[in-house]
């Protein structure tokens, strides 16, 4: 395993060169003004860990595996007052539809009203938006500082991390959907948990501690099995998880990361997909230049998976995957956050028209450990 | 020592050695002759036998009590109520539909009728006796087939409906005394004159319940039919036959789950906040891992019994998994084996016994020293006196961290101490596992002390435990006295005791291998011996409901005549 000074400098060169690479990529899509919202007076101390999560400790083998269970949120941080929103929150299609069409006693056909609605979400454009579309502001959001340059469209994390690129947050900030009072974060986390199709699980390896290891191996799997359900509704560590070596292998991907402090960072993988299926109409949202920020325990982790998200395929997941009543009730109109996500993508740049395909972003989450089991231990155990 | 000598010498000792072991069986009483319940899982497992299995009444006969370590024992003295009887006939009732249902009639009635909306006798005759033989575990003579038939014919040609007609008899037979009750026969033994011996259809269906938990098959009723199984040699064969099947390992399952009483499984609950990974299908999978395990050891590889209390192999499952803190490998249940420095080895370090002999939110030094005593080792451990103060075992005081402090006054008391010597020493070492069964090295902060003894045994962790049970001469006698009880159906008395010693000299002489304890029970005479129990002369007080039932017990009456072989 290399030193700790070794890894990084190769991190820091690494970085840079990411950060060379972002600044030709990436233009700068920043408007309006920026709102400091400071950070959260810190939270009541946390109820006492249990005593083996404030051990240094290593797992068997030195490897311990994280499945996704709890979706919490697409890197919003919310704030009590919404100081993130200053213009307060979006509307939604109903809103804009009362809004186009007011019933003002002139007649209208199906075509030029609901279809034409309807058009605007499965043909979506990037003309600008006819209704005012409000973005998430502010000095701090949730995710990683994906390019290594802190530049002015990009936030602060509340822990003092410069640099942070979360577009998708100026996005879905303001919409009811994406909030705590929104339904997205507790459905998706059911589909997470309950739909195999969504499976997902890290696996650290080469971990000589959980606290701090200078050198980690980090992989992704697609894999098979359950969640180990607890009594109250909660999921529980300790359950284990095979991996799909035959449909997932485009799933495979691994990464280097260095866990400090019980923190654990990876370089960037180069892609991860995470799929999506909400109602039986399956997505594959894809990660670019993803890595991982995960506070550890031998029980659990928790906190985001960054990158350059496809925004396409994004776009795609949430249309299918909602129905019409959780964009009309959640006030998200899909039409007009398109135009966003368009407007607001900062990577991966289209060769031929130069637009950017892809949108910084994290996904907030929850793991719980689990045993991985690969497919060579399989073969082991039918052997016996 | 000249030649001569030396084969004399020899010989003797081979004498004397016969007449210990092998054909040296000591006389006995026999057992007594029994009138047992058919149990739940018995009628279940002859239904499959008899018409497949599909044919699976969702059904719960009675509990039965638990007499002597056994429930089989408990068959031979436990009651029949009106509720039972309702039981009974409903689950009849699921039978004869379920095998006259369209889709099984096909296969399950070995002709087509004539007509399906009238009686047809030469299919009816057909069917029954294809069926009542098994059913009433012997022949049946002409006449009784005859009238069954005829009720058949009757009620075909009263519903229009041939099969139905057929499901009608068919539900009466399934709830006939004779068909739920095993009435055990006894004849003249012509090889010992002045006692008694099982007659052939006694001998087989106390075969058969011992070795597969179900009724007799076609083969076996044949050698019974045919006398073969009077012979030494016919009952040898159709034993080893029996040992040889498939369903040996349903024979094993049961008797085990019933030495075990994991019966308790079904009312066993945990405090799912205490212990949030024991989730009913824990409990259902600890059952299963536990016989899986003693089937494997025992019958596939043929091991030492004792072994079964320090293998590190097992099978586990997704559910039990988080429980033992180790990755499962499949999605169902996969073979496994613990490593040689982990903790788990033998049956006492599993979920079934450290989760079953626990309170539903904590351990249990003193539950699972008294389990250990009683199912592993025969013993009986005195019912505590009706003034016991439990607040010294939930002693508040927050010093008190562990289990063998908080029970350490068990053993300073005097009026405790008598029977708590007996349970606490080594359950006090089975604390390495929580009440779910998990294993744990510390409880409340503090390191657990896991030493112990067993009879004077010293140990210092529980798999020291598990090596001094497999070194305990009572555990294979245990298992022996159960094994002879259960195959019998009656609970072991001195009467037993001879016999019991000869059993278990054979059972270690052949390497503490079940099958052979399974074979030389069931070929000992002793199993065959049988003498009239000793009945209470009983006293019934009058019926007051005789007035009202006059016309129920009439039509009870001709049902019995005409069910009657």
């Amino acid at each position: 395993m290399s030193n700790m000074n070794e890894r990084s400098s190769r991190f820091a060169i690494k970085a840079s060169v990411r950060g060379l690479a972002a600044v030709a990529l990436l233009p700068l899509l920043l408007d309006g003004t920026v709102i400091a919202a400071a950070p959260p007076a810190p939270a009541a101390a946390a109820p006492e860990v249990a005593s083996s999560d404030d051990k240094d400790w290593a797992p068997p083998g030195g490897r311990i595996g994280y499945v996704l269970w709890d979706e919490v949120s697409w890197g919003l941080r919310e704030t009590p007052d919404k100081q993130e929103c200053p213009h307060g929150f979006n509307i939604g299609p109903r809103e804009q539809f009362s809004e186009e069409f007011p019933k003002d006693g002139k007649k209208r056909t199906l075509a030029e009203t609901q279809l034409k609605r309807e058009a605007a979400i499965w043909d979506p454009d990037t003309t600008p938006d006819e209704f005012p579309f409000y973005e998430a502001t502010g000095k701090y959001a949730i995710g990683v500082n994906l390019d290594g340059k802190d530049t002015p469209e990009d936030f602060e994390s509340d822990d003092g991390r410069k640099g942070i690129d979360n577009q998708l947050f100026r996005v879905v900030g303001c919409i009811r959907n994406y909030r705590k009072e929104g339904e997205l974060g507790i459905i998706t986390t059911k589909w997470r948990a309950q739909k195999p199709f969504n499976r997902v699980t890290f696996e650290l390896s080469g971990v000589d501690s959980l606290k701090n290891d200078p050198d980690v191996t980090v992989s992704y799997y697609r894999t098979l099995d359950t969640l180990l359900a607890g009594p109250t509704g909660n999921y529980l560590p300790g359950g284990s998880q095979r991996i799909d070596e035959r449909w997932g292998k485009r799933f495979i991907i691994s990464a280097k990361g260095h866990i400090v402090d019980g923190v654990l960072e990876t370089e960037p993988f180069k892609e991860i997909q995470v799929p999506e299926d909400g109602m039986g109409d399956p997505a594959i949202n894809i990660f670019r230049s993803a890595q991982l920020r995960l506070k550890l325990t031998p029980k659990s982790a928790e906190g985001v998976l960054a990158g350059f998200i496809d925004v396409e395929q994004w776009y795609y997941a949430m249309n299918t995957s909602w129905a019409t009543h959780h964009a009309a009730y959640g006030q998200a109109s899909a039409a007009s956050i398109y135009k966003a996500l368009r407007r607001l993508a900062d990577g991966y740049p289209d060769p031929e028209t130069g637009q950017n395909t892809a949108i910084s972003g994290a996904m907030d989450m929850r793991l719980t450990q689990v045993y991985v089991i690969h497919q060579e231990e399989d073969s082991a155990a039918a052997a016996q | 020592m000249t030649g001569g000598a030396a084969l004399a010498v020899t010989l003797l000792v081979a004498t004397a050695v016969g007449a210990l072991h092998g054909s040296g069986e000591p006389k006995s009483k026999g057992t007594p002759m029994s009138m047992r319940l058919l149990t739940q899982d018995q009628y279940l497992n002859t239904m499959a036998y008899v018409f497949g299995a599909n044919v699976q009444p969702t059904t719960r006969f009675a509990a039965l009590p638990r007499t002597d370590g056994l429930l089989a024992s408990g068959a031979s003295i436990a009651g029949l109520t009106d509720a039972q009887l309702e039981t009974y006939q409903k689950t009849a009732s699921k039978v004869a539909s379920q095998v006259m249902s369209e889709d099984s009639r096909k296969y399950l009635v070995p002709c087509e009728p004539a007509a399906a909306d009238a009686a047809d006798a030469v299919c009816a005759k057909a069917f029954f006796e294809q069926v009542a033989p098994l059913l009433y575990r012997r022949t049946l003579s002409d006449d009784q087939i005859a009238a069954f038939v005829g009720a058949a014919g009757a009620a075909a040609a009263s519903l229009h409906d041939f099969y139905q007609g057929l499901g009608v008899v068919l539900e009466g037979i399934l709830i006939s005394p004779n068909v739920l009750l095993v009435a055990e026969v006894g004849e003249p033994d012509p090889e010992h004159p002045g006692q008694l011996r099982l007659d052939r259809w006694s001998l087989a269906t106390r075969l058969s319940l011992f070795l597969w938990n179900a009724a007799p098959d076609a083969e076996l009723l044949n050698a019974a039919q045919s006398g073969a199984l009077e012979t030494d040699e016919g009952l040898a064969e159709q034993v080893d036959r029996m040992l040889a099947s498939p369903r040996l390992e349903t024979g094993v399952r049961a008797l085990f789950d019933d030495m075990f009483a994991f019966e308790d499984f079904s009312r066993l609950a945990k405090d799912n906040t205490i212990y949030p990974n024991f989730t009913g299908e824990t409990a259902v999978d600890a059952r299963e891992q536990t016989l899986r395990t003693v089937v494997d050891h025992l019958i596939t590889h043929r091991g030492d019994y004792r072994d079964l209390f320090t293998t590190r192999k097992t099978f586990m499952s997704p559910s039990l998994a988080p429980i033992y803190k180790v990755a499962a490998q499949g999605p169902g249940w996969t073979p496994y084996e613990f490593p040689a420095d982990d903790p788990h080895a033998g049956l006492l370090t599993q979920v079934s016994f450290e989760a079953l002999h626990s309170h539903p939110g904590r351990s249990s030094a003193t539950l699972r020293g008294k389990a250990l005593r009683e199912v592993m080792l025969c013993q009986t451990v005195p019912r505590p006196p009706a003034n016991v103060d439990f607040s010294k075992v939930q002693n508040p005081d927050g010093s008190v961290k562990t289990a063998r402090e908080r029970i350490a006054f068990h053993l300073q008391n005097a009026s405790c101490a008598g029977c708590h010597r007996i349970m606490d020493p080594m359950g006090l070492s089975m604390e390495a596992f929580d009440g779910s069964g998990t294993f744990r090295h510390e409880e409340n902060g503090v390191e657990i002390d896991t030493s112990g003894n067993l009879d004077g045994v010293e140990f210092k962790d529980i798999v020291g435990l598990g090596k001094a049970l497999h070194d305990n001469p009572q555990v294979p006698w245990c298992a022996v006295r159960r094994t002879f009880a259960y195959g019998t159906g009656t609970a072991a008395d001195s009467n037993d005791r001879r016999v019991l010693e000869h059993l278990s000299a054979e059972f270690a002489d052949q390497g503490y291998v079940f099958p052979d304890l399974l074979r030389d029970v069931a070929l000992s005479r002793a199993f065959r011996q049988v003498y009239e129990p000793k009945l209470r002369k009983t006293y019934p007080l009058p019926d007051l409901k005789s007035a009202e039932r006059t016309q129920q017990r009439a039509a009870a009456d001709a049902l019995t005549v005409s069910a009657n072989p």
